[in-house]
């Protein structure tokens, strides 16, 4: 029976895969590709020892050379052809195991940048490369393994099975027991492997975290004199990642042994009963041969399936790292009916009595905030660092939901809006500008390229005073930025931080200490453009200084995640008891 | 010594010799005890099909003894294995820790050195590094089976020498074939793990950078980047992946065609009945274990050019100075006690009277700058954006690398600024300072002495006192990427913070009015003067700054504009003959009247 079909997505067209398997499994034709590959890599080599009985007995019973020759010769060939179908299985296997844990990583990746900022603010991006990477890397092996080695492998142990049955029964069931009672073993052996395997990735991704911080903090860690101090706590966390490695590798090792010692009880078992039936007559010479060679044959996948079994371990513990990552839901809820916010226009703006806390602490953040703007007027949030402002910049943009009272952007609470639309007509300029090792057109349009044409990027560059810099560069729109802004100062990363606001078309505008990186001078450069970015536009701005409050509508001084004054700009400006007079008498005074 | 061998030396030394080569020994049986169970099957065998009637009493007790040996080789390889595990471990530590303490304290600039973005020197720290432990530990693989195909062969050739070296020659034949796939094998392996770094690279900054892209609602777009970059990664990796396979095939492929040429070669003498049964079970026995020894022999000539680009990509996160050796420098491990705690910094014996740097020049950015900073000044770098000012303070501090110029301590050259003016001489507060996820006060002492006293110190100079006081687990508070949101401000008072406890005679502070608002920064400014004068904090700072609070404390002042100074002296000599000074003070003193925190100078609402 199959669910009812989810309502087409705006992307639709292709069906996208949620779960780990539906990202994993291939295509039919490739999987058909891959089957007819996997047979035939079993098959063949199930056909060899019957040659070498056929050869045992023969030559026992006295047949002429050139007849063993040929028998001989026909062994040859059916080697060569098992071997190439097993090449040709790998082959098939790693590309069908890069396209399934490509999709994987994708769709993590999608997930992960879906969640909101309070599952960001906990991880380091070193810890979701591992995440959304290393574990799939983990999988992407073991499914190649698992196509090469599991399936192939228990297809052939069945293909033994059923021969040794047909040529002699009483082995064949003792062989099919035996088998089974080591099936079992394992099955119950691999249960007893997983969680420490899952501990030994965990500690893994921890020591990839730390070394991941220490190497993005290499100037900190240098400048205080703390390389070696580093390096010890890094010796510290090796050890951690040992003990568990070692907890988990004797179970690993353990498992490997024991296979080995009951693969040689198996053997010594058919061995057993073929010199038994010897005795009795009832089998041939070739016929022990080839049961033992039947038995030979089980040990390589055998062998190999224990070998897989740690890269399965290491692959499930993956596995379920990945259903976790995947489980993560969203703090903020899909709406369950999304409006578009108005397409075009400013848009205005409704703080109602909004509070808020994170959810792992319940202190209150902010409380009681109440605040109108219409369209296209302007707010200037002031208040100390640590007030609060911040924190509704981000209520604003949906990077959180209220705990009390609603955000409304356009007349429309943000819980109900479709959030494409609230991600096209919210902009934002922060005070941490994220530069991604790409070319400039890519950090100016974030990898979107129809966004703009190369002229208008020219253009936008040149309105936020970067017009020099451009001109400066050897490759001009193309030329390569460092990752982590080598190469480009803080003020000029957050200076490109405004172009890529200015591409596109926001009805409302956060400027969030949008110009703390910028001298006073420079300042004043860009104040026109801001004003033309907020010329028919909503606009919330927070800045240390009011320089960039001066033309602003209305005015909200926040003070311990409260409103402590708020009003209209002119209307607070003519009141001699506000805040804001004696803000302004001051400017008047030192001008 | 090439590289690789050296590499592979060292790492066999990296928990001892006498460990990794115990560690062998301990593998060695399980390599070798097949050859009995090959024996104890031949006498089967030779049993079964003798004219004489088949004992069964000796053929099950033949079997029961290879159980027996199966069981000796089981309880050795769980015990090989502990053991294993602590090496490789010790090994894969030695290398990271080799490559990070020489990105950390080595000479010159490490920025230089890393790579774009620090995921992709994370999966080099990873991958390259169990590639080399891997190659190693291969060493232990090929030993061990190239003695049991010595020992297997000596008995083969006892029983048929011609069917001996029927099976010997498709063995040469693969060992070469590898020798030549060798160079293609490398170049492709070079090209699926840069590309698999390029992918890793992405992931981090895309998350680095998730906030951007959110508000942006740019997630689609950076997922087709994604997609872009892992199809080139896959196609690049199933290349990777063939040419190994067709390797691995090849020497699979020589068993079983071994076992054909015993089956033609042997069929006269099986016909004369020189060779028995017995004697085919012991072939095909041991020509399942050969296969191991060129397969073996295949991994490792494989890995050992995959070694080469896992020692060049490592060494080049080492300092242009250094070599393999002291990437692979054994250096001890502690996995079961506490690293030797470090020797407390020696105070140095110079204390600081000048520093002067001469004609500092970074390309593009920085040009011929000189600065002299006396003992007990005050200086104050100034300009508009991109003026230079950050790149100077880092140019001093030997975190940019210098096209031209010298820098003097006390009129004697500093060679390598970047491991001279560090603590306890000069401490830096960066622009834009990182904490690790750890506890606040790990973050302030990064392996200082833990001094209540002289924490409480720094911290009140540094205007964090009161933030902490209003952290509920106060210094234990977990900060950084995994722990409590703290604001850029006090971010940046933390570092600030982290530097004074270091004591230095020159304290360095970049631009902090980025999250400082000015009534905070003048205050900082006040506590310091105090704490120099009374010997509590530096005596001498060199800040970046356009703040009034800064500018009008300084006694010298330089004016950077596009690079160059424009001006340098004392703010009211610059005011009048540096037409720069005088529009950016211009600028400064109206927006510093406009700052909403002189609207806390005035009484608090009850």
């Amino acid at each position: 029976m199959r669910p009812f079909r989810r309502p087409a997505r705006r992307d639709a067209g292709k069906t996208r895969p949620t779960t780990v398997l539906g990202c994993l499994r291939p295509g039919p034709r490739a999987g058909a590709a891959l089957i007819a590959a996997v047979t035939a890599a079993t098959v063949l080599p199930l056909a060899a020892p019957q040659i070498t009985r056929r050869f045992v007995d023969d030559a026992i019973g006295g047949a002429g050379t050139r007849h063993l020759a040929f028998v001989a010769v026909g062994y040859l060939a059916l080697a060569v052809a098992g071997q190439a179908a097993r090449t040709l299985t790998a082959w098939l296997a790693s590309r069908l195991a890069w396209d399934g844990t490509n999709r994987l990583r994708e769709r993590l990746a999608e997930h992960a940048l879906g969640l909101d900022m309070t599952f960001h603010g906990r991880r380091t991006p070193g810890e979701m490369i591992e995440r959304v990477d290393g574990d799939v890397a983990a999988i992407a092996e073991f499914v190649v393994a698992f196509l090469l080695d599991v399936v192939a492998g228990v297809l052939l142990l069945a293909g033994v099975l059923v021969v040794v049955l047909t040529v002699d029964p009483r082995v064949g069931a003792v062989l099919l027991a035996y088998c089974v009672l080591i099936g079992f073993g394992m099955a119950r052996a691999q249960k007893l492997a997983v969680p420490s395997a899952a501990r030994s990735r965990a500690a893994y991704a921890a020591l990839a975290g730390d070394i991941e911080e220490r190497l993005a903090g290499v100037e900190d860690i240098r400048a205080n004199g703390a390389g070696e101090h580093t390096v010890n706590r890094l010796h510290a966390a090796s050890g951690r990642m040992y003990r568990a490695e070692f907890r988990s590798e004797r179970i690993g090792s353990g498992l490997l042994a024991g296979t080995s010692v009951a693969f040689a009880a198996g053997t010594a078992l058919v061995i057993g009963l073929a010199a038994w039936a010897r005795q009795s007559g009832t089998l041939t010479v070739g016929t022990g041969v080839l049961l033992f060679q039947y038995t030979q044959m089980v040990r390589t996948p055998f062998e190999r399936l224990i070998d897989q079994l740690r890269q399965y371990q290491a692959a499930l513990a993956g596995v379920a790292r990945v259903r976790d990552l995947l489980a993560e839901r969203r703090t903020l809820p899909e709406p369950a009916d999304p409006r578009p916010l108005p397409a075009s226009g400013p848009l205005g703006l409704r703080l109602d009595g909004v509070g808020f806390a994170y959810a792992d602490d319940g202190e209150p953040v902010l409380s009681g905030i109440d605040v109108t703007l219409a369209p296209g007027e302007t707010l200037g949030l002031v208040g100390r660092t640590g007030s609060g402002k911040t924190t509704i910049a981000r209520l604003i943009l949906r990077l959180y939901d209220p705990t009390e009272g609603a955000v409304r952007v356009g007349g429309l609470d943000l819980r109900d809006a479709d959030p494409a639309s609230v991600r096209r007509r919210i902009g934002v300029v922060t005070q941490d500008v994220q530069l991604f090792a790409a070319s400039v057109r890519d950090n100016l349009t974030l990898f979107r390229p129809g966004l703009a044409d190369d002229d208008r990027l020219r253009e936008i560059l040149a309105e936020v005073g970067l017009g020099d810099w451009l001109a400066g560069l050897p490759d001009g729109l193309d030329t390569a930025l460092g990752g982590d802004a080598a190469g480009v100062s803080a003020g000029e990363a957050q200076l490109l931080a405004f172009a890529r606001v200015f591409l596109t078309d926001p009805g409302l505008v956060v400027l969030d200490e949008a110009s703390s990186r910028l001298d006073p001078a420079t300042e004043r450069r860009i104040e026109r453009v801001v004003d033309r970015l907020l010329a028919g536009r909503t606009g919330v701005l927070i800045a240390h200084r009011l320089s960039s409050l001066a033309r602003v509508d209305r005015i909200a001084v926040v003070e311990g995640g409260r409103i402590v004054e708020y009003g209209r700009r002119e209307e607070l400006a003519v009141d001699p008891g506000s805040r804001f007079a004696r803000l302004l008498s001051m400017v008047e005074v030192a001008r | 010594m090439r590289p690789v061998p050296l590499v592979m030396s060292r790492l066999a030394r990296s928990s001892g010799l006498g460990r990794y080569v115990a560690g062998g020994l301990l593998w060695l049986p399980t390599y070798l005890l097949p050859i009995g169970g090959g024996l104890l099957l031949k006498a089967v065998f030779d049993g079964l099909s003798g004219d004489r009637t088949a004992d069964l009493r000796a053929a099950l007790w033949l079997c029961a003894a290879f159980v027996g040996l199966e069981v000796v080789r089981g309880v050795v390889i769980v015990t090989a294995w502990a053991y294993g595990v602590y090496w490789w471990e010790a090994a894969v530590t030695t290398l990271r820790v080799n490559v990070l303490r020489s990105i950390l304290t080595a000479r010159g600039t490490a920025a230089t050195r890393l790579p774009h973005s620090s995921g992709e020197a994370v999966a080099r720290v990873r991958d390259d590094v169990d590639d080399l432990v891997q190659v190693t530990d291969d060493l232990i693989d090929l030993t061990g089976t190239a003695l049991f195909g010595l020992t297997a062969l000596v008995i083969m050739l006892a029983i048929d020498p011609a069917v001996t070296l029927a099976l010997a020659l498709p063995m040469i034949a693969a060992g070469v074939l590898s020798r030549l796939l060798g160079g293609l094998i490398r170049r492709l392996h070079r090209r699926a793990r840069e590309l698999g770094a390029v992918v890793t690279a992405h992931i981090g900054e895309a998350f680095a950078g998730v906030l951007a892209i959110k508000t942006a609602g740019a997630e689609e777009a950076v997922l087709r980047r994604l997609r872009d970059h892992n199809r080139r990664r896959r196609n690049a990796a199933v290349k990777d992946r063939l040419t190994t396979d067709l390797l691995d095939t090849a020497t699979d492929a020589t068993v079983e065609i071994g076992i054909g040429l015993v089956l033609l070669i042997a069929a006269p003498a099986m016909h004369r009945g020189d060779f028995t049964v017995g004697d085919l079970a012991l072939f095909t026995t041991y020509v399942g274990w050969l296969t191991a020894l060129p397969r073996s022999a295949g991994t490792f000539l494989y890995r050992l050019p995959q070694a080469a680009v896992a020692v060049e990509r490592l060494r080049r996160l080492m300092a242009p100075y250094e070599d393999v050796e002291d990437l692979a420098r054994v250096s001890g491990v502690w996995f079961r006690r506490e690293p030797p705690a470090l020797p407390s910094p020696p105070r140095h014996d110079d204390p600081l009277q000048v520093v002067e740097a001469r004609g500092l020049t970074v390309r593009e950015r920085l040009h011929a700058v000189d600065l002299r900073i006396e003992r007990g000044s005050f200086t104050v770098v100034t300009g508009a954006v991109g003026a230079g000012k950050t790149t100077l303070v880092r140019a001093l501090l030997g975190l940019v690398p210098l096209d031209a110029g010298t820098i003097t301590w006390n009129d004697r050259r500093v060679d390598d600024p970047g491991t001279y003016l560090v603590p306890g001489r000069v401490a830096y507060a960066s622009q834009v300072p990182r904490l690790f996820s750890d506890s606040l006060r790990e973050n302030l002492l990064l392996g200082r002495p833990n001094d209540d006293d002289r924490l409480a110190t720094a911290v009140e100079l540094a205007v964090f006192d009161k933030d902490l006081a209003g952290m509920p687990d106060g210094l234990g508070t977990v900060v950084g990427p995994r722990g409590v949101r703290l604001s850029g401000g006090q971010v940046q008072r933390a570092t600030a913070a982290r530097a004074l406890l270091r004591s230095p005679d020159l304290l360095v502070v970049d631009d902090l009015s980025s999250a400082l608002d000015v009534e905070t920064e003048k205050l900082l400014w006040d506590r310091l003067a105090d704490a120099a004068q009374d010997g509590r904090g530096p005596a001498t700072l060199l800040v970046v700054s356009h703040r009034r609070a800064a500018l009008e404390r300084a006694d010298q002042v330089i004016v950077l504009d596009r690079g160059r100074v424009a001006g340098r002296g004392p703010l009211d000599e610059l005011l009048e003959d540096c037409p720069e000074m005088r529009r950016l003070w211009t600028d400064e003193l109206i927006t510093e009247a406009e700052d909403p925190e002189m609207l806390d100078e005035t009484p608090r609402r009850p």
